[in-house]
């Protein structure tokens, strides 16, 4: 028997890579399919369109749920006659304005936020205030001081954005590390130069998340708000636009109003910001 | 200046232990860094702690200068203050006679942290950023300098690489690169090895010396690794712990003794020094 103070030294001789069976070989083209997202969220999409379609069809009452083909039908007759793509052009307009002024308000009340202790004081209770605040609920006040209109809709979506975007900024900004802060100050880095070249880009998962939240926002307030007070808005959007078509009982134009705005939902998320986060966050590694 | 006057206050550990040491460049009897007694303080949420006390010593050019001590000896607080992130509550800073007061691209920091690179930003971006930002090299001399660096660390393979594919030691090369890019007038070095392992470590530490061979750079570098302070420096401060009061001052080994048994006594001697059961009082540097 084998004592502990006498095993042999064992040495070994590894083998070269030609002797292995499979170092590497390709996925089978079923798991490389699977593998593609945009292929199962696709599969997700046909599987609901479906079962519309079959229920539709089965209530047979196009009035309460129109099949999902006549849904589309009146949709491409909209769209080739201009009356969705105009409306939607306006709503977008609307949308982006509000959009663009209540985040470039958010960044200013952040970094003011992050500048010093009363500017985060104010921050906090003004979002601790108005958050919660429906931003239809603002829209009587708004009519009565900026008129029909487009401007009475940026304002309430302005209050839409602002708030949801700011959270989200000083999040971000309270989150980026001492070391990143102490790299920036051994470059001299300072003020303005100091948030834009270092805090931005390492708070960019979190204020990239607020934008998609503000977008968001922004979108169910403007449509909310274009449905209940139709007319404030001038040349009418999509909110109106469905609202119209009830009136009218044109069903399956309100859904192919509907259907309008998922889709524009859906191409900013999976096209805009899929392709913002692909060239920021994810080739930083910041974000999986 | 009366370059004189600084050194001659020392304290009597010091003057004991200081022997004249030959030098490539001896400037004008005037070291290059100058801390003069000084007291840190920091304030945790119940406690005030004072993490050095009465701490001098000098930094001479091209000195390759390592702070040792146990954990809670304040050797990173001190760096953090040479770095010009923290201020003295007694005593003074001085770089090249002027008081360090903020900080700033003459003092190039290399962290332990890996995230010490802008994630952001690929390898030679990184190494250039610091350079277009203290407006030291535009553009395009900026890229050449950060690419002639990145040569040094042997990284130009992963000039284009963003920082999340590199491995930890990588990281660490890069951050060396960007600080000698910046030709500081010193680079400090907070524990940059700490992080990685044992055979990266020892394998950085060469370069360290490879590089320091080839550009002669001074060097203030905080470790809690005996045997890297005496492979690394020239010079060694000793730290004791809990307040951070100097023990000692004293001479490595000559270059390329690190495995020698001069250096196993200096190692031995070091320890017994930094954790002998009575820590022996130092007189107080200032003699008041």
């Amino acid at each position: 028997m084998l004592q502990a103070n006498n095993r042999p030294n064992i040495y070994c001789e590894t083998l070269g890579p030609d002797q292995f069976g499979i170092v590497e070989k390709p996925l089978t083209l079923a798991e490389q399919i699977y593998n593609k997202v945009w292929l199962r969220k696709t599969f997700i999409l046909v599987v609901l369109a479906l079962a519309w379609e079959i229920y539709g069809r089965w209530l047979d009452n196009p009035l309460l749920v129109p099949p999902f083909s006549a849904a589309v039908q009146a949709l491409i007759t909209d769209v080739a006659n201009g009356t969705i793509p105009k409306r939607a052009l306006s709503s977008i307009e609307v949308l982006l304005v509000g959009f663009a002024i209540g985040t470039a308000l958010a960044g200013l009340l952040t970094v003011l936020a992050i500048s010093s202790k009363i500017g985060t004081d104010f921050l906090e209770t003004m979002t601790a205030m108005f958050n919660p605040l429906p931003a239809i609920a603002l829209l009587p006040l708004a009519l009565i001081w900026f008129g029909l209109g487009a401007g009475s809709l940026i304002f309430v979506l302005v209050h839409s954005v602002m708030w949801a975007v700011s959270l989200n900024m000083l999040a971000g900004f309270r989150s980026v590390s001492t070391t990143a802060r102490m790299v920036g100050r051994n470059y001299n880095l300072k003020g303005l130069r100091f948030v834009a070249r270092i805090l931005v880009p390492a708070a960019f998962p979190s204020i990239l998340a607020g934008l998609k939240i503000g977008w968001a926002f922004a979108w169910r307030t403007l449509i909310a708000a274009e449905l209940v007070f139709g007319v404030s808005s001038g040349q009418g959007g999509l909110g109106w636009y469905i609202f119209e078509s009830k009136n009218q009982l044109e069903i399956p134009d309100v859904f192919a109003g509907l259907l309008t705005i998922i889709l524009i939902g859906l191409a900013v998320e999976n096209v805009v910001f899929r392709l913002i986060e692909a060239r920021t966050v994810q080739r930083w590694g910041m974000q999986t | 200046m009366t370059g004189g006057s600084a050194l001659a206050s020392k304290t009597g550990t010091t003057a004991t232990m200081s022997t004249p040491r030959s030098r490539t460049e001896p400037e004008t009897g005037r070291p290059l860094l100058d801390v003069r007694g000084v007291t840190m303080q920091y304030k945790t949420q119940a406690h005030l702690v004072t993490a050095t006390y009465r701490v001098s010593f000098s930094v001479l050019q091209g000195d390759r200068f390592v702070v040792v001590g146990p954990s809670g000896c304040g050797k990173s607080t001190l760096l953090k203050a040479v770095g010009g992130y923290l201020a003295p509550i007694e005593g003074e800073i001085r770089l090249k006679g002027e008081r360090i007061a903020r900080p700033g691209p003459d003092r190039m920091m290399v962290f332990q942290e890996f995230d010490q690179l802008l994630p952001w930003k690929t390898v030679v971006e990184n190494v250039a950023f610091p350079l277009n930002m203290t407006g030291k090299l535009r553009a395009k001399a900026a890229d050449e300098r950060a690419m002639h660096y990145l040569e040094k660390v042997r990284l130009t393979d992963f000039a284009q690489s963003y920082p999340h594919t590199l491995s930890g030691g990588m990281k660490q090369r890069v951050a060396i690169a960007r600080g000698m890019a910046m030709e500081p007038d010193i680079l400090l070095m907070d524990e940059p090895f700490a992080a990685l392992d044992a055979l990266t470590r020892s394998h950085m530490q060469d370069e360290l010396l490879a590089l320091w061979d080839e550009t002669r750079f001074t060097v203030l570098f905080v470790t809690h690794s005996i045997p890297e302070a005496i492979k690394l420096g020239n010079r060694i401060l000793l730290l004791s712990p809990h307040p951070g009061q100097v023990k000692a001052e004293i001479n490595s080994v000559p270059r390329g003794q690190e495995n020698s048994n001069e250096a196993a006594a200096l190692g031995r001697e070091i320890h017994d020094m930094l954790f002998a059961d009575q820590i022996k009082k130092v007189p107080d540097a200032s003699g008041e």
